[in-house]
C-alpha cells in the first residue's frame, strides 16, 4: 500500500510557510481534568523557543497536541502554516518530535532503528543510508551502531530519540525534556546542536525543567503555570522587576561596610561571606558596582544570583500565587 | 506498511515467547500425532480412515485458538506501553497501515505455526491416502481461521488499554465461538420441545400369548435441533469440517472431521414426528450407512460461518483504527497517549 499525498475527499493541505509555530487560546482537558486551559505564543522560525513550567502545567499535553497526537478541545495552532487536526499528515511531514517518554524497538539496533523510522518518513530509499549515518554521526551514536537498543544507557536512548526526530529534515522541531538523563558533556553538545538548527532556520520549541540550561539556549520563552500561558504583559513585567544579585569580594568585611554606609540592605552567606543585594534593573546594578569599586573594594564576582529564565517564572509563579 | 510488517516480525521473531510457542505447539503435534498412531494400532481400523489426518488439524484449530490470542492480543496497547506506539503515528504511515501491518504481521507469524504442523500433516496425507482437494481445503480455512484470530487480537488491543485485559478478551472472544456456540445449541435444544400425542400400538402380553392390539396415547417430545443448527454453523470446528470434502466408506463418513460434518449436517434434519408409532411392525435396518445421503442432501454452512468470522475481525480491526486513529478527541480513562 502506498500513500498519495493528496487523499481523495479531503481538502488538499495549503502550501507549507515558514512561520513556525501559533498556538492561539489553546485548551485541552482529560475527563475532569484541565491540562491546558488557555495557551497561547508563537515561536519563531530560527529561533529557539523555550517552553517552561513546573511539573503537571500542562507542557507536555501542549507538545503532544503541537505533535498531531492530541486534539484541542478548543483553540488554534498552526505548524508552519498548517492546522494539525485538519492536515495531520502534512504537519508530520515537517515536524520532529522528541517525547519525553523512551520507547524504543528493543529487537532493533540502533541503525536499523533509524533506517525503519526513515521508511516511515517515506524518505527516497537511496538517500536513507547517508541520512542515517549522517544523523548518528550528529547525535554521537556512530560507535554505537550496530548495538541493539536494549543495551543503550538512558541518555543514549535520548541521543537515539533526538536522531529519530531529526531523520527526515524537520522545519519544526518538538523537544520534550531532550536533557534528561545526558551527562555535561552531552548536554553541551545538545545545546550547541539546537543551535546550529536554528541557525539553519529551524524552528524549535523545547520544554525542560532545568532552566539555567533553557537560559543558555534559548532565544524566547513560553512560561506556563497550569495549563496557562503567561501573557506578554506579565512577561515583561516580571522580568524586570527587582531582582537579587551576588557580590563576592576579597575582603567581604569592606563590601559589608560600604554597603550598610551606602544604605543598601543586604544579606551575608555565611559561608562565602558574599552578599545579596536586590537590584531594580541593569542600570542600576552597574551603578552600584562603579560605586563599590571607586568605595575601594575589590569585587571579584558580581553576578545575578538566579538566570534570566529562572527569574522570570519564579516571579510569574509568585504573581499568580498573590 | 510493509515497514510496520517488518518491525512487528523483527520484534516477535526475538522474544523468547514466540520460541516457546512453536515449540510447545510442535510438541502438542508430535504428542498427539504419536496417541492417535497408538490407538489406531491398537483398534486396526486400517490405514484409509483419515483418522489420524483429520485428528492432526483439529488439534491445529484447537492450538491454534490457543495460542494465537496471546500472540496477538497484545500488539498495540504493547506498543503504545513501550513508548513506540506514538513515534510511528507521527510518521507518515496512517493508523490504518499500522493497524493493518500488525494484523497482518500476526496472521505471517501463525503461519509458522502451520508450517510446523505440516510435516505431520503430509505424513498422515501420504498414509491415509487423503484425496489432495480436501488437503488444500483443510488448511486454507485452517489459515482462514487463524487469520480471523489474528484479526480479533490484534483489533482487541487497539480497542482497549490494558494489555491483559485485551488478550483475556481475545480468549473469550474465540471461546464465545468455540466453546459458547454448542452450549447455547445445546441449552436451546434442550429447553424447546416439540410436545405431540401420538398414537402408539404395541404388543400386549396377554393369556393367549402376545396380539398387536394395545393402543395408548402418548405425549411424545421431540428436541428440534433443526430449529438451532446454524448456531453451530458459527463455530470455527464446524467451519472447518463442513468445509472439507467429506469422503465415505461404504456409505460410513470418514475421520474426526467427516464425522463432525455429519454431526452438523443430521442436526439440520427435523425428527420424524409420526401421528402413529406401530412398534409390532418390523423396522428395515439397510446394510450400508447412509451418511453419504445425509450429507448430499443437507445445506452447507461454512462459508456463513466463514463469513461471520470475516465480519466479526473486520469489525474489531475497524474498531481498532477507529479508537487508535490521531489527533486523539477523547482517550480512555488512565490511557495516555504516549
Amino acid at each position: 500500500m502506498t500513500i498519495s499525498s493528496s487523499v481523495p475527499g479531503l481538502p488538499t493541505p495549503p502550501p507549507p510557510v515558514l512561520t513556525g509555530i501559533t498556538v492561539q487560546h489553546v485548551a485541552r482537558s482529560f475527563g475532569g481534568v484541565h491540562a491546558v486551559r488557555d495557551i497561547s505564543f508563537t515561536a519563531h522560525p530560527g529561533k529557539v523557543t523555550a517552553l517552561v513550567g513546573p511539573n503537571g502545567s500542562g507542557k507536555t499535553t501542549l507538545i503532544l497536541m503541537l505533535a498531531t497526537l492530541l486534539a484541542p478541545d478548543s483553540g488554534t495552532i498552526t505548524v508552519n502554516g498548517i492546522d494539525p487536526v485538519t492536515h495531520p499528515r502534512a504537519v508530520r511531514a515537517v515536524m520532529g518530535w522528541m517525547p519525553d517518554a523512551l520507547g524504543v524497538w528493543s529487537a532493533l539496533t540502533v541503525r536499523r532503528t533509524l533506517l525503519t523510522a526513515a521508511k516511515l518518513y517515506q524518505l527516497p530509499t537511496a538517500t536513507i543510508p547517508q541520512r542515517v549515518d549522517e544523523v548518528l554521526n550528529s547525535v554521537g551514536l556512530t560507535a554505537l551502531a550496530e548495538q541493539p537498543t536494549h543495551v543503550l544507557s538512558r541518555g543514549q536512548k535520548q541521543k537515539l530519540s533526538l536522531a529519530r526526530a531529526l531523520i527526515h529534515h524537520p522545519a519544526v522541531l518538538l523537544l520534550d525534556e531532550p536533557a534528561s538523563g545526558l551527562d555535561p558533556e552531552a548536554r553541551i553538545e545538545l545545546r550547541q546542536m539546537v543551535r546550529s538548527l536554528a541557525a539553519q532556520g529551524t524552528t524549535i520549541l523545547i520544554s525542560s525543567h532545568v532552566l539555567s540550561e533553557l537560559d543558555e539556549m534559548a532565544d524566547d520563552a513560553v512560561f506556563i503555570n497550569e495549563g496557562v500561558s503567561a501573557s506578554a504583559e506579565a512577561v515583561i513585567a516580571a522580568t524586570s522587576s527587582a531582582r537579587e544579585w551576588r557580590i563576592g569580594a576579597l575582603q567581604p568585611q569592606a563590601l559589608h561596610t560600604a554597603l550598610t554606609e551606602f544604605g543598601i540592605p543586604y544579606t551575608l552567606d555565611p559561608v562565602t561571606g558574599a552578599a545579596s543585594v536586590l537590584i531594580a534593573n541593569e542600570t542600576a546594578a552597574a551603578e552600584l558596582l562603579g560605586r563599590l569599586i571607586t568605595h575601594g573594594v575589590t569585587i571579584h564576582s558580581y553576578q545575578q544570583a538566579v538566570g534570566r529564565l529562572e527569574h522570570t517564572f519564579l516571579d510569574l509563579k509568585r504573581g499568580t500565587a498573590q | 506498511m510493509k515497514t510496520i510488517i517488518e518491525i512487528e516480525l523483527r520484534q516477535r521473531i526475538r522474544g523468547i515467547g514466540w520460541w516457546v510457542m512453536l515449540g510447545i505447539w510442535t510438541l502438542g503435534i508430535a504428542l498427539i500425532t504419536l496417541f492417535t498412531l497408538i490407538i489406531l494400532g491398537t483398534t486396526d481400523s486400517g490405514d484409509s480412515s483419515a483418522w489420524l489426518y483429520s485428528t492432526i488439524v483439529l488439534f491445529s484449530l484447537l492450538m491454534a485458538t490457543l495460542v494465537i490470542p496471546a500472540l496477538s492480543g497484545g500488539s498495540i496497547n504493547g506498543d503504545r506501553q513501550e513508548g513506540t506506539l506514538a513515534t510511528t503515528q507521527v510518521t507518515l504511515v496512517s493508523t490504518g497501515q499500522i493497524v493493518l501491518g500488525k494484523f497482518l504481521a500476526a496472521w505471517l507469524c501463525s503461519l509458522a505455526f502451520v508450517a510446523t504442523a505440516t510435516p505431520f500433516l503430509v505424513i498422515a496425507a501420504l498414509r491415509e491416502g487423503i484425496n489432495p482437494v480436501v488437503v488444500i481445503v483443510s488448511l486454507a480455512v485452517l489459515i482462514a481461521e487463524m487469520g480471523i484470530i489474528s484479526g480479533i487480537g490484534v483489533g482487541m488491543s487497539g480497542l482497549m488499554p490494558r494489555q491483559l485485559f485485551s488478550v483475556v478478551s481475545t480468549y473469550l472472544m474465540v471461546a464465545l465461538l468455540t466453546i459458547g456456540t454448542p452450549i447455547i445449541f445445546a441449552l436451546l435444544v434442550g429447553t424447546t420441545v416439540t410436545h405431540k400425542e401420538t398414537t402408539v400400538r404395541s404388543y400386549s402380553l396377554d393369556d393367549y400369548g402376545s396380539s398387536c392390539d394395545e393402543v395408548t396415547i402418548e405425549d411424545r417430545s421431540y428436541a428440534r435441533s433443526d430449529r438451532y443448527w446454524w448456531i453451530l454453523a458459527a463455530n470455527p470446528f464446524v467451519v472447518l469440517a463442513d468445509a472439507t470434502p467429506a469422503t465415505f466408506n461404504d456409505g460410513y463418513v470418514e475421520g474426526l472431521l467427516g464425522g463432525l460434518k455429519l454431526a452438523v449436517r443430521q442436526a439440520q434434519i427435523p425428527p420424524e414426528m409420526p401421528d402413529t408409532i406401530n412398534y409390532c411392525e418390523e423396522n428395515d435396518y439397510s446394510d450400508g450407512g447412509d451418511d453419504e445421503n445425509t450429507v448430499n442432501t443437507t445445506v452447507p454452512s461454512w462459508f456463513v460461518g466463514l463469513g461471520l468470522h470475516v465480519l466479526i475481525a473486520g469489525a474489531f480491526l475497524a474498531g481498532a483504527v477507529r479508537k487508535t486513529r490521531t489527533p486523539a478527541r477523547t482517550l480512555p480513562r488512565g490511557q495516555r497517549i504516549a
